[in-house]
Parts: structure tokens; sequence; C-alpha cells
């Protein structure tokens, strides 16, 4: 079990990056919150070792992709929601005024994590595809078809 | 800085957001740290929480297939035995040769079976339980005929066994093979598999004779007609020569006294 100064500095470190990629799968902040939560709470409960600061990065991001996956999952076989998270949820889609972040959520999920990978966290396809435990010609096309997408809607210039 | 950045730059988490999940990452590490110290493995447990109900999904339907599966294998009959005197009764028996079903097709049969419970023994004992009533119940004598219809897969070695259940009083015995669709054609008329298969030998010899006059026959009447019908040839309706085993009434016969 990994000790409080760890838990707090991971916290204060990758806090913000896990709440976005919570956001680009789910959206809906009362999800983000249990995902979040979850996120941390397998890393307090992680018995390995990172080897760099990368390693343990490249971890939070693989870790917080899969929860998302799972999470989503999960809310799929939910028969109903609460109507509060309905209207939450569209109360934060009506809010995008971001065409390029409203763009970018609309892409289907394996497009959506590779296009933010790559612009936002400046990964190369490489690297995603070490992260992500894909091949790297799934990568480049997964980049492809994403950037294709978001070129036809945004035009030439939306990066 | 691109314009992804950019757009995503103002999504950060709140500082309630992290505060939150200190405070959870602290109440699960003091449970986890309870349970270890109370020996139980609560706190590793709790983060397998979400795994729990799926888990006891696929217990719950294993155990259901298996008491599914288990109840058809057990209560499913293979074997059924037609056993007639003037009481007719059918039992069905399971792959593990066990009675798990007995029908009376006339009324001796009936107040029998409201007085012996069959269901569940091996069926050699509860063909023997069932002789041995229905000689106290004087149905079964010296004079009487007792007949065994088999049909299952394996008839001759359920054969071989009722031949091997030994009755008090040393009635006339005949054991026969049938099959399930001479038994659905018998179930139709309410008549025991056994003695359909008897009005069906009567009625090759004699064509005017009908299910409903076997209905009130005794198998030794019926015996006694078909071995008449045979001396003489039946009456002129006879439509086969009377070995008495061949095609739907068939099977093969067995013919012994006293055995039982």
């Amino acid at each position: 079990m990994k000790s409080t100064a760890d838990v707090n500095r991971v916290v204060e470190e990758y806090a913000d990056m896990v709440r976005r990629i919570c956001f680009v799968h789910l959206k809906n902040s009362h999800d983000t919150e249990d995902v979040f939560q979850n996120v941390y709470l397998k890393y307090l409960l992680y018995e390995g070792s990172f080897a760099s600061g990368e390693h343990e990065k490249a971890w939070f991001i693989r870790v917080t992709i899969n929860a998302c996956t799972d999470w989503l999952r999960k809310l799929s076989h939910r028969k109903c929601l609460p109507l509060e998270i309905i209207a939450e949820e569209s109360e934060i889609q009506d809010s995008f005024s971001d065409d390029i972040l409203e763009a970018v959520l609309q892409l289907p999920e394996k497009y959506r994590n590779v296009i933010y990978l790559f612009y936002y966290e400046e990964y190369t396809a490489v690297e995603i595809a070490k992260i992500l435990g894909r091949k790297e010609n799934t990568i480049y096309t997964w980049l492809s078809r994403g950037k294709e997408i978001l070129r036809r809607q945004l035009g030439g210039e939306w990066a | 800085m691109n314009k992804l950045q950019k757009s995503m730059n103002s999504i950060k988490a709140s500082n309630e957001l992290k505060a939150g999940t200190l405070r959870y990452l602290e109440e699960r590490r003091e449970a986890k740290r309870d349970g270890e110290r109370t020996g139980n493995k609560t706190g590793n447990r709790m983060g397998h929480r979400m795994y729990a109900p799926r888990f006891a999904l696929a217990l719950a339907c294993l155990l259901l297939l298996i008491g599914t599966g288990g109840y058809t294998f057990y209560g499913r009959p293979v074997t059924y035995v037609s056993i007639d005197v003037n009481p007719s009764i059918e039992l069905g028996i399971n792959r593990l040769g066990r009675v798990v079903s007995a029908n009376a097709y006339n009324e001796d049969g009936q107040k029998i079976l409201e007085q012996v419970e069959l269901k569940n023994l091996p069926y050699p004992k509860a063909v023997g339980l069932l002789l041995d009533f229905e000689t106290a119940e004087n149905y079964l004598s010296e004079n009487s005929l007792l007949v065994f219809t088999v049909v299952s897969e394996n008839a001759e070695a359920v054969t071989q066994k009722l031949a091997g259940i030994s009755s008090p009083r040393s009635a006339a015995v005949l054991t026969y093979v049938s099959d399930k669709e001479c038994m659905e054609e018998a179930h139709q008329h309410a008549m025991s598999f056994g003695k359909y298969r008897a009005y069906q030998e009567l009625s090759e010899y004699d064509g005017s004779v009908t299910v409903e006059d076997c209905h009130g026959m005794t198998m030794g009447e019926l015996q006694n007609r078909i071995e008449g019908c045979r001396r003489h040839g039946g009456n002129g309706s006879q439509t086969q020569s009377g070995d008495g085993n061949s095609g739907h009434h068939g099977g093969h016969g067995g013919h012994h006294r006293g055995g039982f």
C-alpha cells in the first residue's frame, strides 16, 4: 500500500490529467468523481513500483482509460439513469461553446484516446502504442482517421 | 500550445474533488488496516466489491444450471415398465434405476398407488413391494398372469432384472419389450402400454375386439383369448400369424412360471 505522502504527491501531479481523461470519456461530472476516486484507489493498493516519472504517468493514463471503459460498460448494463444525472449531463453538453472540444467528444472512443494523447499530452504514436498496448500501425490508423474526421468538421487548420 | 490544449486547459480537477479523494483514500487505508488487524481481508475485499455482484450472479447461474441439470438427470425417466395383472401400473425409471413416476391405468391400480409409495425406490425394490402388496390384496394368485412390458434402450437388462424379482405366490409371468410409439398410443386410450400391447396382439387374431373391451379384462383373460385364437387360427379376421412379437405390439416375449 502506498504511503500518504506518495498519494498526496500523485493527486497533486496527475489530478488534472486524470480529470481530463475522465471528461473525454464520461462527460458526466457525477461519474467522473467515482472513476477519479477508483483510479487513485488502484494506485493506493498498487504493490508495484515505477521505474520513472514517465512510467508512473503512463500507468495513470492506462488505468484511467481502463477505469472509464469499465464504468461505461457497467453503465450500459444499467437500465435507467437517475433524472438528475441526465439533466446534469444535458446541461454540461449544452454549455460547450468550444467547437474543437465538442468535435473531439463526438469521436469514437478509440480515436478520442489517441487524439487526446497525441495533441494534448504530446505523446508520439510509438509511445501511445506502448501506453495502450496496441500495435503502432493501429495507432497510426486511428490517429489518421480521427484527424480526418476532425478536419472534415472543423476545417484544415483545426489543431 | 495547440488548439486542443487551449480548449482543454480549463478542465481541471477541482480542489473539492482532490480533497474528497484524499479523504476517501484515507478511509480506505484505515479500513484495510482494521481488516488486517482483525485478521480478515476486508480491506482487500472492498477493492473487489464492484466484482462481487457479477461473481454472485455467475455463481447463482452455475448453481441453477447444476440444479436444473441434476433435476433433469434425476427426474427424467428413461425406462418404463408396465406391470399388469388386473391392476395396471406403469413405472418411470431414471438413469440411476430409481422410480421417478408411478401411474395407475385402472381403478385397481389407483387403489394400490394410494397405499404404496414407490417413488425414489430402486425399481427392483419397488416392483417387489408392489407384487407383495398385490399378493396380499389377492390381485396376484397362482391363477393370475403377471405381465411385465418394458420400454427402454436397455430393455434386455431391465427384463433380466425383473426376472430376478421373487413374488410370494407363483403366478405365471410374461415379459415383453415394447416401444415409445406403442406407449403413446396406449396412453391416448388411457391404457397401460402392457395391456395395450396385449390388445394389439389379440386384435390381429380377432378384428372385432376393441380397446374398450380390453379395458375390463384382466391380463389372464386377455392372454386366454389370445391363446384361444392362436389355437383356432383366429376368427377369420386374422392379419398375421400369431407369434405375437412383431411390429408395433412387438418386441419379444418370455414366458415362465414361478420364478418371481
